[in-house]
């Protein structure tokens, strides 16, 4: 029986069977709510199957060359383009993006720079280690959820990581430990057993907990009696205790965690954290999985690592010089861009309203499958075909492990993959520099 | 115990197992009935019999038939009920990312995920219908469902 790769989200599970015949997919097994809605895309109504430039207000619907013309146009004209999107596409795609971002002078970036990135370039410069699901499965035994509610975002992650049997540890949920860190009771909660440990943190009191787990992991008796944050001193005591006699635990950071402080970093202090604990651990070691909700967040960190050694946004200058001061939201705050290209997201409504009026303000071209909030607004849209069913190629999972998603229907209007796109572009601006 | 008194205690053997304790204890997990002891079935054990029928009687008449329900408004298909399931895992090959139920579905296959639900196939394996003992008990579908989709109701 033939399993294919869901790019439903960032946990790609490999384990799902679809009956097609060719044309059609008639019945998805395996698939969670979320993969479902996935593979409905296919014949989705607000899918979009040709290219479309907006006259007089209006989108039409045109042909490629026109489309390819206008974009070319508006490309050429442009001085400082921003590329933006990236983490619904596969890898080669993302390649084909830094490959046009270095050729148009660009500054391209990710969905995960406002998400996971930022852990993800910490934790790889400090050293530690991020676990993969096998892992989890087959050999752990301490699994904290921080700020993170995959009962309702990746449907499928517990199940796999809590319940599933592995190798090494034949019982499965009895013999894991489930940790929750969060100020809401989610449906997380819900899965909890009697050994397990729900802390009811108050809100933005993260950095108190990290602060006192690190004094306590220093010296001993330096938990207060009334507790830190809402959660009490007992709680507290086993908390430490999990984490430092686990012998494979893993904490898992969701959206929770990532959120912007002035006055200190708590990336960084929580990453101080794991590396203290890590000293003191007696038998095993603790590590990290960041939860992203695109399939392919991971991957254009990795990407822009192998091929220009830095991992996150890079800005292209004469001469394919490479600078990275710049961030994402600065860079839109001080309008220090003159067209956009999206591809594969959705900033007019993902944004706050300060940036994505500013984002809306400049010519943007879009290269989406289906209308979005962006697409309305948009001077030209580039359909593509849908990752994961109508196109193939490879795809970082949530734990950075790569897993090759493959093609199951043929694209309606034979429409190109986001990497074909990418590249046939690249290669017009080319032509039209050496003419 | 309740049962125990109302045997004959005299470890006859005709039964097959060892003792009355022990055939006392197999009648309360429903492994054997009342008409499996012979000498029970003679006239002047008659009282006893009656009131042993009578004990026993009065629980089959409350059972009821089992249902499990699958609310599939509730339900967003995470697979933990086809993963816990005792059943569910002994027939399930095993993928790289665990366990994973198999399509067509094996006989013995009580829950599957298609089409982003969770669905009942069939009940008949259910431990609560097959399994002896406390594994009778099992609720873990019930207990571990994230989105409480699944009840266990007699009917």
């Amino acid at each position: 029986m033939k399993r294919f790769t869901c790019s439903g989200c960032s946990l790609l599970c490999d384990d799902i069977i679809v009956q097609s015949d060719g044309l059609f997919i008639s019945e998805v097994i395996g698939a969670c709510l979320k993969g479902k809605e996935r593979f409905d895309q296919v014949s989705a109504k607000n899918r979009i199957t040709s290219p479309l430039i907006r006259k007089n207000g209006e989108l039409m619907e045109v042909s490629w060359d026109e489309a390819m013309n206008f974009v070319v146009e508006i490309i050429k004209k442009s001085n400082k383009p921003l590329l933006y999107g990236f983490s619904n596409v596969t890898c080669e795609a993302q390649e084909a993006g830094i490959k046009l971002a270095r050729d148009i002078n660009g500054f391209i970036d990710s969905n995960a720079s406002i998400c996971q990135g930022k852990f993800l370039n910490k934790a790889k410069s400090l050293g530690i280690n991020f676990t993969t699901i096998t892992e989890v499965i087959n050999k752990g035994d301490l699994i904290i959820l921080w700020g993170a509610n995959p009962a309702e975002t990746i449907p499928r992650l517990l199940n796999k990581l809590l319940f599933s049997r592995g190798k090494f540890r034949m019982t499965g949920r009895e013999i894991k430990t489930l940790v929750i860190i969060d100020p809401v009771k989610t449906a997380s909660f819900r899965v909890m057993g009697v050994r397990d440990l729900a802390l009811m943190i108050e809100p933005n009191k993260d950095i108190e907990l990290i602060r006192i787990l690190k004094e306590e992991c220093c010296s001993a008796d330096s938990i207060p009696s009334e507790g830190v944050a809402g959660i009490d001193q007992n709680d507290l005591k086993r908390l430490l205790l999990h984490l430092t006699g686990a012998e494979n635990g893993v904490i898992i950071l969701g959206q929770g965690v990532i959120q912007p402080h002035s006055d200190y970093d708590l990336v960084e202090e929580l990453l101080d954290l794991l590396q203290l604990i890590n000293e003191r651990q007696e038998k095993g070691r603790i590590s990290l999985m960041l939860l992203g909700g695109h399939f392919n967040m991971a991957g254009f960190d990795h990407v822009a690592l192998s091929a220009y050694g830095v991992s996150g946004h890079l800005e292209f200058e004469h001469n394919h010089k490479v600078k990275t001061e710049e961030t994402l939201v600065s860079k839109i705050e001080k309008e220090d861009f003159d067209s956009s290209i999206i591809v594969g997201t959705d900033p007019i409504s993902h944004l706050p309203h300060s940036l994505s009026s500013k984002m809306a303000k400049k010519p943007l071209i879009l290269i989406d499958n289906h209308s979005t909030a962006t697409s309305h607004i948009a001077d030209v849209v580039l359909p593509t075909a849908i990752t994961g069913i109508e196109s193939g190629g490879l795809a970082y999972r949530l734990d950075q492990v790569p897993i090759e998603l493959n093609k199951i229907l043929n694209p309606p209007n034979n429409l190109p993959s986001d990497e074909e796109l990418l590249n046939k572009l690249h290669g017009l601006l080319n032509k039209g520099g050496s003419e | 115990m309740e049962l125990y008194k109302f045997l004959p205690k005299t470890n006859c053997k005709k039964c097959g197992k060892p003792t009355c304790m022990a055939f006392s204890l197999d009648l309360l997990q429903g492994k054997v009935k009342v008409d499996d002891c012979p000498p029970l079935l003679e006239p002047k054990y008659k009282k006893q019999y009656d009131t042993l029928k009578e004990i026993l009687g009065s629980e089959e008449g409350q059972q009821k038939e089992l249902k499990i329900n699958v609310d599939e408004d509730l339900c967003d298909g995470c697979g933990i009920c086809v993963t816990v399931c005792p059943v569910n895992a002994r027939y399930c090959p095993s993928s790289l990312s665990g366990k994973a139920p198999d399509y067509p579905p094996e006989e013995h296959q009580l829950f599957q995920v298609i089409g982003g639900k969770c669905e009942l196939l069939k009940i008949e394996h259910c431990r609560r219908l097959e399994a002896g003992g406390r594994e009778r008990e099992c609720r873990v579908c019930e207990t571990y469902c994230p989105r409480e989709a699944v009840k266990i109701e007699y009917v």
